[in-house]
Parts: C-alpha cells; structure tokens; sequence
C-alpha cells in the first residue's frame, strides 16, 4: 500500500481521475437512460461502447492514420479526429438501437419477465464480446496517435496534458447538449414522461416505440464519444474492454442516483478520481475489487445514490 | 364494551411532496365488519398498505392488539394475525389454487429448509395439517373444484374467491379485503355478501374496501369515509349514507351552492 | 399475445405416464434409468463418440460437472427467480478448498468435500445475507461483481497460487478396489452421479414441501409473498447456500480430477455457460435443466467445429431462447388436473375453516 503516492502526485491524481470520471460520466449515460425508461439495466451497453472503441480505430485506417505515423497538425489533424469521433458515435448509437430490436423489444411488447429480459441481454453481451474475441483473435489492438500529447502547463505538482484537458471539457459539454435535448426537445419530452409513467405517457400519445429507440441512440452516441475518447488518452483497446469500464459506469450511474442525468455526470467524476486515487494506493489489480465495494455499499446504504429517487419501492 | 382490535393514531402518510393520509383515526372493533369508503384515491388503500407494513408511515401509531405494528417487517405483520387481498389480483399464477393457499397455511408451520431435507416427523405434520386446512378453506370458499388449476386460468370470480382463501389460510385475526366485489355481477355479490358473513360468524373481523353502496350498507356494522387522505366519518352505516359531508365528497358540492 | 397451437408436450405426457403406473412399474423403471447411467461410461457407440476427447473424460466434464451445477444454479435462478451471475465463484471455492487442504494438509478428498461444502454455504450466507435485499438487476451485477472479486483475489494472492494456481492436488483414496488416478475418469464419474442423484432426490423433496412453495411465491410476486406470511429474506439465503453448497461440491470433486487449477479457469464465463443450461432446459424445470445441461455440454464434444466458437453460440442460444421459447426446451408442468393419488380431505360437504 503506498499512500506516500497519494499524498506527492495528490492533484496530479485528481486531474488524471477527472479525465478517467469524463469517460464514464459519457458512459453511464446511456446506463442512467434506458433505465429511466425501461427499468432494466442494459447489459449490452458495454458492448456498445467496445465496438465504439472499433469503429474509430477503422476510422483512423480508413483515414490513412497508421500506427508509425508521427502525429498530425493543424486542420487535417482536427479533421481525423473529428471523423473518428463521428464514427465511433454513429457505430455506438446504431449498435444501441439494434439491441434495443434484438434483445429487448420483442421481450418488451410480449410483457416478459425482468429475468427474461435480464438474460436476453445478457445473451447479446456475451455473444458481441466473442464474436470480436474471435475477430481480434484475442490480441488487443493499439490506437495510433493522431494528436501529439503535450504538457499545457503545471499546476500545483500536476502535469495537464492537452488531451485529457478535451476530454473533460468535451464531456462535459456533451452532457450539457444533452440535458438540454432532454428538456427542450420533443423526443426528450417524451423521455421524460415515460420515464415517470409509462401508461400515462402512451394515453398522452407518446410513440413508446421511437421514445425508446431515440433513447437507445442518444445513450449510444454518448458512449461512442466516450470510446472516441478513451481510444484518444489510452490508446488501446481489447474485446474485453467494455466489460469493467461497463461496471465501473453502472456503479458511477448508480452512485449518482440511477435515472438521474446530473448524478451520472456527478457519479462519473467521482468515481473516476476515487478509483484512481486507490490504484495510486493499492495497485491497478485492484481497482475492480474497490468499484464493486463502492456498488455494494451504495445500493446497501443509500440505494437512491446521491441525487437520485428511490427504486426499491414496492408497488401493491 | 368491544375490544378494540386495529387502532390508527393520527396515521400521516407522506410520499415526497404528497400527504396521502393527514392525521387519521380509525379503529376496528374485534368481531365487527367495518368499511372504509371513500372516491378514488382518498387514500383507502394506502391505509391498507400502512397497515401491513407495506408503507412506514411518516408519523403516527398503528396497534394491533395492544402491538405496534410500525416497524415490523410485513411477514411479522402478517404473523401477528392480519392478512390482506389486493385491489388488482395478485394470485400466484403459475402456482396452483392449492399451491396458492397452502403458501398461506404455512405461515404457522415451524419447520423449514431443514426439517423438509430431514423429513423430520414434524415437517411431515406440519406439511398434512397445511395441505388439510388448503382443501378446508378452498372448499370453505367453494372452490374445491379448482384445487389442481393453475391461478391465472381460473375465471375471474373464483380469482378473487381465491384470493380471500389465500389470505385466510394465514389464520388472521383481522381480514382486510381491497375492493373483493370489483367486476362481480349483482348475484356474485349478493353471494360475496353472504361468505363475508359467514367468515366473520367463524370468528374473523373484517376490514373491507369498497365502492358498491349497498354492499357496504347490507354487510357492515360501522363505515369509515375517507376524503383526500382525511376522514370525514365514522359510523353507523345509515348514519353515514346521510351525512352530507359524506356526500358532497362523492358528488361535489349540491347544485343551489353556486 | 396468442402462443404457438398446441404442442405435444412431451413433460406432461411423461408425467400423466408415471402417475399412472404402480408402484412396481415405477420402481423397476428408475432403476433401469439410474443403471443406464451408471453403465454409461461403458457405452460405445459411433453416434455418441467425442472425436477430439475421450467420452469417459467427457461424461465426468463438462456433462457431468455442468448437469450438476446446472441442478444447483437451477434453485437459485430457477425456482427462485434470483439471477446469479457469479455461481462460478462457489465453484472456484469448492475447488480452491481441494487443491489448498490437498496440498498443505494431509487431509484425502472425502474429509476435505465437508470442509468445501461449508465453506461454499458460509459464502453464500455472507455474500447473500446483505444483496439479497436488493432487486434482480441489481442483484445480478452484484452477483457478477462478486464472481469476479473471486477470481482477481484468486489471481492476486501469491498465498494461494497467484495467476499460476495450484498444482499437484491429490486424487481421492481408493474406493473398494476403485483407483483414481488421471487415467481413467470413471470412479470420478460414479461418484459425482452418486452425488447428482442425491442432490436430485433431495431438491425434488424440498421443492414439493414449503421452501418449494416459499420459492415459487418469491419467484412470481416477492411483495405479496412477504405480505402472506413468507420470510422471503430467509428462502432466498437458503436458495443460494444450497446452490453454493452444490457448486462448491461439485468443486471440490473436480479439483481432484484435473489435479491442477488456475484462477482464470474461474471465470464470468462458467456462470454464463450454466446459467444458459438453465435457460435452455426450462428455468425451473428440474429434468428439463438436466437435460438442457447434458446437450448443450455435450454437443460442442460431438460436434468440434462448434467448440470453438463454444461461448458465441451459448449467448445467441440465451437470446434466441429467451424470444423465441422462454419456457425453454421442457417447460414447466402445465398439468391441470388434480393429483388423484391424494386423498387425505373428506370429498363431500363443505369444509369448516377453524
């Protein structure tokens, strides 16, 4: 255990943490979401951002980037990746909204059972991972750099690297473009009224159908330029990939209150720094074992997270 | 003097910004069939769910037989001898009728996990005397017949008859039935009214939801009214039919008012 | 939603089958049945031959292992209605408890199986007792959480083997002139069919008396349950310990086999293999679980081009069966009529209720 790390690289943690909370902040959006509105976890949704983390590795290929490249400028460097980031959005959202079809609709209009559904998803997670297991023949794969990372400046012991400083600012302004798509737009209207009451919301003629898929999109773009953004700070990526960023996002959507955009943006954040800070301490091995305490001891203590409502009412 | 057997003391029920039950009173005598009346969503059946431990209420004392209720975890309250049906049917439909009301029969065994890997003599008796007393109580609500049926394939009628088995099954002392005559014909609630009587005559007091006005005046001894989570009254049922409190909050206030 | 026109259901034409036959029939029938497959081992037929691995080996894993673990999880999930993710880490306990005790301590395979039992149950009341509270999703990603704690902690403790596990377990003691050795898999088969068919019995028993009823009341409505006098909390422990206790069994046992473990064997995958055995049988169906296991075990054996891609098809399996046949490939009795060899209440007059 090395606290003394803790203490002497405290702010430069902190920043790294933040950067780390920006990505699962995007992520547990989408987690945050379909729960709203379907009362379900959406186990898939790692898989979504897994093949998010692909398509802009393609992207960058297809974009001529290759991985002994020296890094880009300027214009054409902005361009690339822009088209990355537009690529892995777009595969995420369309990836979303065919589990959405595959997994769960039919599961849903039939009034199947949470177990059922559960499973179902469960199923598609599964299948995605080896499917790309099998694509990748197991071998992670590396992300070229396309941006040169150079320190901006120092502040009080801590290095801020250019891309992580994007990475913050950009998921932070995602989410503000999507709270605000939340509460103006149409479609997120009727998000909001289906989450509240579902029967309620179809008598006042909400399309249960396109509210759902529109919700499944927006949560998948969001996880799309989370991937776009680990890809551009880690710069690699595995099959396997989604599946602890996946839970370290439900925790940091639970721990914000589950159902609440805020509190996914909060939780996000939080968790990103407190896992850091633990890796700093007792070793990245552990970082797993510590989110899933942190889950635990939220849904045991406060099941509500931090800003969220309670979902563990019974209802007779 | 009757013994007083449910008490509600300034029962207050708050969900977030709404006060469903503002400081109610109500009793239930043992023996009695008592009514709680009241429009839609004056808060009856969260009364019910208060009672049962479902809801905590925000403040205020719920005794049964001199016991709190409050704070007991909702099997504890129904082992304390109060057993409830629910407005919507809430059988367990893949489970047969039998199945359904031997569940409630075992509520008193003592005998579990173990006892039934063991096969111990006791597990072996407890199992015969809860098997027995299903078939008592579904003959009892004239629904032997169905026995082997599962739950959701029954018609609707024996689903609610059923239901009322289930729940006395638990041997409670006090039965609360939610609404137990809802989408009955005339002559189906002629004979509800008539199995009431009789299962209060074999010694249960009975608490009972219900919109059907004569119903309510044929069968019970008191009626409480509920209106926006306050009670309005509490009396005799004639008593009640003529308060015009009681009838301005079922149709509003009379025509010459304006 | 109008289902499928009638299916001959081969469930309750079986079953309408046994309740009629007397006793002498029933009886010799089970007995042939349980010879079969005490004499399966012995079986060699071009239809069921395992290219690729020795169909000894394959009986005792993965059918035998997977039958097993499947009959465990099945109360969990099955009956239940609780979706545990991380059933594997009862597993990996069981075996663990095996290749530790095995190689530290000169306690042999049948002193060390109580220990493992055990200490599988003491985790499923320790990992139960706080979670089971929670709701089914929540309840599964904590499930699964736990699952992978296991495994890290296993990878991550040099004391107990760290990412290159433990080697040179033990195999049991001899057994009236049985040796177990690594050649032949067969007295490993007897004795986890031994252990199969007691388990069976005794989930049969429980299943028809209160925890059976308990655990059906849970699975369909836990509110109303609770509101009808079950102690949910108190069923739902004991489901999991006694799946925990099946799997650490079946464990212990198969650490002894395969001699050497590794944690990464102990992985989320194993849990969603038995879990999909489970589903394809028919959740809660205890023979339709059994039978679900032994094919979906056996097939990718028989059929080596599907092995590779083994894992792929069990999750498009999970969700093809999930849409297209929820009640998996036995369901669930469907029976209506009335059991007619119960006859303890008079037929006539009605009954009094006090």
């Amino acid at each position: 255990m090395d606290f003394a790390l803790l203490r002497d690289a405290f702010w430069g943690l902190t920043f790294d943490g933040l950067a780390l909370g920006a990505i699962y902040a995007l992520i547990s959006l989408g987690y945050t979401l379909v729960y709203g509105v379907l009362r379900l976890i959406n186990f898939a949704h790692s898989e979504v951002f897994m093949i998010g983390t692909f398509s802009a590795l393609v992207a960058s290929g297809i974009m001529g980037v290759k991985i002994e490249d020296d890094p880009r400028t300027g214009w054409g460097m902005i361009f690339t990746l822009l088209i990355c980031l537009l690529a892995a959005m777009i595969a995420s959202a369309v990836t979303a909204v065919l589990v959405e079809i595959i997994a769960y609709r039919r599961l849903r209009q039939r009034g199947a059972t949470k177990l059922a559904t559960l499973i179902s998803a469960i199923g598609v997670s599964i299948s995605l991972v080896e499917a790309f297991r099998i694509i990748t023949d197991s071998l992670p794969r590396e992300f070229p750099r396309i941006m040169d990372k150079t320190f901006l400046f120092s502040y009080a012991g801590a290095d801020i690297r250019n891309d992580k400083v994007i990475v913050i600012v950009a998921a932070a302004l995602m989410m503000f473009a999507l709270e605000r798509f939340i509460s103006k737009s149409r479609y997120g209207k009727g998000i909001r009224a289906v989450s509240m009451d579902e029967n309620t919301a179809t008598l006042m003629g909400v399309n249960i159908n396109k509210v759902i898929t529109v919700t499944f999109l927006a949560g998948g773009a969001m996880a799309g330029a989370a991937a776009f953004f680990y890809m551009l700070v880690y710069e690699n990526t595995s099959f396997k990939v989604g599946f602890f960023l996946g839970i370290s996002a439900f925790t940091a959507a639970v721990l914000g209150g589950i159902g609440n955009l805020k509190g996914a943006l909060f939780g996000g954040f939080v968790l990103g720094v407190l896992e850091t800070y633990t890796s700093a301490v007792f070793g990245t091995a552990w970082k797993a074992v510590i989110s899933f305490l942190i889950l635990v001891l939220v849904l045991l203590i406060k099941p509500t997270g931090l800003f969220g409502e309670s979902i563990q009412q019974a209802r007779v | 003097m009757s013994e007083i057997l449910l008490e509600l003391k300034n029962i207050t029920m708050k969900f977030g910004g709404v006060t469903a039950l503002n400081e109610v009173n109500l009793h239930v005598n043992k023996g009695e069939i008592a009514a709680l009346i009241g429009p839609n969503g004056a808060g009856k059946t969260t009364v019910f769910n208060v009672v049962t431990g479902v809801y905590k209420p925000t403040s205020g004392e719920v005794n049964f037989v001199n016991q709190s209720v409050v704070g007991k975890k909702r099997y504890q309250v129904t082992k304390m001898g109060i057993a409830r049906t629910f407005q919507n049917i809430r059988l367990f439909g893949e489970s047969t009728a039998l199945e359904n009301v031997v569940t409630g029969a075992d509520v008193h065994s003592k005998s579990g996990v173990v006892g039934a890997i063991f096969g111990t003599p006791r597990s072996r008796r407890e199992e015969k005397a809860a098997l027995e007393r299903g078939m008592e109580l579904l003959a009892f609500m004239g629904l032997k017949h169905r026995a082997g049926q599962l739950g959701k394939n029954l018609p609707y009628g024996d689903q609610r008859r059923l239901e009322i088995a289930r729940a006395l099954a638990t041997n409670p002392q006090l039965l609360l039935l939610d609404e137990p005559a809802a989408g009955f014909n005339p002559a189906e609630k002629v004979a509800l009214a008539a199995t009431i009587r009789k299962i209060r005559d074999a010694g249960y007091t009975v608490l009972l939801i219900e919109h059907d006005m004569s119903l309510i005046m044929d069968i019970s001894d008191r009626v409480a009214v509920l209106d926006f989570g306050q009670k309005i009254a509490d009396d005799a049922p004639k008593v009640v039919q003529n308060d015009p409190r009681v009838i301005e909050a079922y149709l509003g206030a009379p025509a010459d008012a304006s | 939603m109008a289902d499928k026109k009638f299916r001959y259901n081969l469930r309750d034409h079986a079953a309408e089958y046994w309740e009629r036959s007397p006793k002498w029939r029933r009886v010799s029938l089970s007995i042939s049945f349980i010879a079969f497959f005490y004499a399966l081992p012995f079986l060699n037929n071009p239809l069921i031959n395992t290219p690729g691995s020795d169909f000894q080996s394959v009986l005792f894993y993965p059918v035998g292992m997977y039958v097993l673990m499947a009959i465990g999880l099945n109360i969990v999930v099955g009956k239940s209605g609780l979706l545990d993710l991380g059933y594997v880490a009862f597993f990996a306990i069981g075996a663990y408890t095996m290749a530790i005790l095995g190689t530290h301590t000169s306690l042999n395979f049948w002193e060390i199986l109580p220990i493992g039992i055990a200490l599988s149950m003491v985790s499923g009341v320790l990992l139960g007792t706080p979670t089971l509270r929670l709701r089914g999703d929540y309840l599964a990603i904590v499930t699964l959480g736990f699952g992978e704690i296991v495994r890290i902690v296993a990878v991550n403790i040099e004391a107990i083997g760290g990412p290159r596990g433990i080697a040179g377990i033990p195999t049991p003691p001899d057994v009236f002139k049985a040796k177990f050795t690594i050649l032949d898999p067969k007295p490993y088969y007897w004795v986890l069919l031994t252990f199969t068919l007691l388990i069976i019995w005794m989930v049969r028993r429980i299943a028809a008396r209160r925890p059976g009823r308990a655990w059906d009341a849970i699975r369909q409505d836990d509110d109303v349950a609770q509101l009808m006098g079950v102690n949910t909390l108190k069923y739902k422990v004991w489901a999991f310990v006694l799946g925990a206790a099946v799997a650490g069994a079946g464990g212990v046992l198969y650490a002894s086999q395969i001699l050497s473990i590794v944690p990464d064997q102990f992985n989320l995958n194993v849990s969603i293999l038995i879990l999909a055995c489970v589903v394809f049988g028919g959740i809660g169906n205890l023979w339709g679980v059994i039978l679900g296991a032994a094919l979906l075990a056996f097939t990718p054996e028989r059929i080596r081009f599907l092995s590779q891609p083994r894992i792929l098809v069990f999750g498009i399996a999970l969700v093809v069966m999930m849409n297209l046949r929820p009640d998996g490939i036995l369901p669930k009795k469907k029976r209506e009529h009335f059991d007619p060899n119960w006859h303890t209440v008079e037929e006539s007059g009605e009954g009094s209720i006090k």
